[in-house]
């Protein structure tokens, strides 16, 4: 079997399981794994979030919890105190992570490497530390509790997230549409001109690409997942909080995406999985779960530096003799400009 | 109001010449390893926490001098060794890897030290009369330690063998290894120096804040300030850019509350990285 061949039929796998979840996991095991997979999908998209900035433009984001933290908020603060409907506080969270991306991007993306992973820290915590502050309207650290309004109602029959089921899906549904739209852009021209970028930014230039210009819009379109996953993690959680600004929540999301591979589609899905997986199983048994975190972070990075995924790629090339470097090579199809 | 503005004033500029300490080991590795070591405040926090197992064993304050740098040190080559050196110059890795570092850093204290903050008492206490207020002697007394240990420093660089060998390899690697410089011993070394600098800023800040697993979670933002605003790899200037960001904040605290003083510190950051990617003092130190 080829490699293609082998990763297609993981991936409808891998579907069909996520689409039975509901039913065999809790017979399987318990009913709160159920949400831990729900969980696990939240935070791989904010993971992807990570994974479009540095593993397709090579820049490294240290601040994507401020995006995260907007998508929750602008839903904590929609419901809460706006009252708004369910889906004007999910397009206020996201549309304000967006902005926000916009406006910090615009200065970020000027800088590049060492700077920029500066830069970001420095933003999401002027944003965490402002957000402590405004103790009014963010709740500080204690965060805002919020109950959910209804999604649709059709009459009398209200479909709502407080159902198990529902939210579920809701939450599969929205992960869904963002991988197949990180798939989409990957695939296209931006894409490849993403990563002409990553290989040599100069050399990007010369050819006729406009360097700060894509650099802002991967930026923005990172903002925007990390807004979705943070407005989801809002309604999933019916909280928000600064402490989920801070940048320990930035920085677990760039060891999810580097662990699991930097610069494929479902690293960050299969890093956020382990770590998260870890830690449900290990923090019932042990409070000291962070240790493990800490050095599997260190094993991977040592052991396997292009990730989990990469290492998958590399061990099944030298089987199906498959270029494992395929979406690798900048040099494929370089077309023109987006 | 002139006494606050004195007193948080003075803290703040103690405050710096600690975090001057910290920011410079913070420095040195970044300019010669290349890498951010995210772990750095962590250090520090490591440096609070044997002082206090040691005051605990011994009831003895002193003895830390001596211990805690040389275990720092001892940490700092084995971890550049152990875990830096295999991934060598992979930046983005080596940012992964340190925040490993620091989870496992923190977990181990977490593991042995508890979960709840302590506090040291001062090995020198009273006060003194300094113009109008009174003034804690500890403080005046970390502040000269802090000042003799930036000295020696710098003149270990200045004038040793090992200091004038870690010069060269940050100015040109390739030369250096060409001219004989064992730059692999060189990195081990710096690292370890990086560690023991932090954990000696540790037993001189632990009477004055409380020892901590978080201790270096809220400082490292600060020390990379410090490095910013200074220049990346311009040691002087982060060493004066410490102090003055300590000293600044100390005084917008005396009209507000620190919160706001963070902020404002923070957008003067972003303001340099802007600005003047090259530190604030390009031009003025080498």
């Amino acid at each position: 079997m080829t490699r293609p061949a082998i990763e297609k039929c993981l991936l409808i796998g891998l579907g069909t399981f996520l689409i039975a979840t509901p039913w065999i996991v809790p017979v399987m095991a318990n009913k709160f794994w159920v949400s831990v997979i729900a969980e696990i999908l939240i935070w791989s998209i904010f993971a992807a979030s990570v994974n479009l900035l540095f593993g397709y433009v090579g820049l490294l984001s240290f601040g994507q919890a401020l995006f995260f933290g907007f998508g929750m908020y602008g839903v904590g603060i929609g419901i809460d105190q706006l009252h708004l409907s369910f889906w004007s506080a999910f397009a206020f969270g996201v549309g304000a992570a967006t902005v926000m991306a916009l406006i910090t991007g615009i200065l970020a993306v000027r800088l590049t490497w060492h700077y920029f992973a500066i830069i970001t820290i420095v933003f999401s915590l002027i944003f965490y530390f402002l957000a402590v502050r405004m103790k009014s309207l963010t709740g500080g650290d204690d965060g805002i509790n919020f109950s959910l309004p209804p999604v649709f109602s059709f009459g009398t029959t209200r479909y709502s997230l407080t159902d198990q089921t529902f939210q579920y899906f809701f939450i599969l549904t929205i992960f869904a549409l963002c991988f197949y739209l990180m798939h989409l852009v990957t695939r296209s021209s931006l894409g490849r001109a993403f990563l002409a970028i990553r290989e040599n930014d100069l050399r990007a230039a010369l050819i006729g690409l406009n360097v700060y210009a894509l650099r802002l819009t991967a930026f923005v379109m990172a903002g925007f997942l990390a807004g979705i996953s943070g407005a989801l993690f809002a309604f999933f959680g019916r909280y928000a909080s600064a402490s989920y600004m801070f940048y320990h929540v930035s920085g677990d999301g760039v060891v999810w995406a580097i662990v699991g591979g930097a610069g494929t589609l479902f690293g960050p899905v299969v890093g956020t999985t382990l770590f998260i997986f870890i830690r449900e199983v290990v923090s019932t048994h042990w409070e000291h779960h962070s240790l493990i975190v800490g050095v599997m972070a260190i094993l991977v990075v040592m052991l396997a530096p292009s990730g989990l995924v990469g290492l998958w790629k590399k061990g099944l090339s030298r089987i199906g003799r498959r270029d494992a470097s395929i979406e690798l090579n900048p040099k494929a199809k370089l077309r023109s400009q987006p | 109001m002139m006494d606050t503005l004195l007193l948080l004033a003075l803290n703040g500029l103690i405050w710096g010449l600690i975090i001057a300490l910290i920011a410079l080991g913070l420095s040195i590795i970044f300019g010669l390893l290349d890498i951010i070591n995210v772990a750095h405040g962590d250090f520090f926090m490591i440096g609070t926490v044997l002082t206090w197992f040691i005051l605990d064993a011994t009831g003895l304050f002193w003895p830390a001098f001596i211990f805690v740098p040389v275990i720092g040190f001892v940490l700092g080559a084995v971890i550049q060794r152990g875990i830096i050196q295999p991934i060598h110059n992979a930046a983005a890795l080596s940012i992964v890897a340190t925040f490993g570092l620091s989870l496992i850093l923190q977990e181990a204290v977490r593991m042995t030290f508890g979960a709840t903050p302590r506090r040291i008492l001062p090995p020198i206490q009273g006060t003194v009369q300094l113009f109008s207020i009174e003034y804690d002697i500890y403080r005046i007394f970390a502040a000269a330690l802090s000042i003799a240990a930036l000295t020696a420093f710098f003149l270990f660089l200045q004038y040793t063998k090992i200091g004038t060998w870690m010069r060269a390899v940050r100015h040109d690697r390739e030369t250096a290894i060409a001219m004989g410089i064992p730059a692999q011993k060189i990195f081990i070394f710096t690292f370890g120096i990086g560690f023991a600098l932090a954990a000696f800023g540790g037993i001189v800040a632990a009477p004055i804040t409380t020892v901590d697993f978080r201790g270096g979670v809220d400082l490292l933002p600060f020390c990379f300030m410090a490095v910013i605003i200074g220049g990346l790899g311009n040691l002087l200037g982060t060493a004066a850019a410490a102090i003055l960001l300590a000293l600044f904040e100390g005084i917008i605290q005396s009209f507000t509350d620190p919160t706001i003083a963070r902020i404002c510190s923070l957008v003067l950051m972003s303001a340099v990285l802007m600005l003047r990617p090259q530190g604030l003092f390009k031009g003025l130190a080498k």
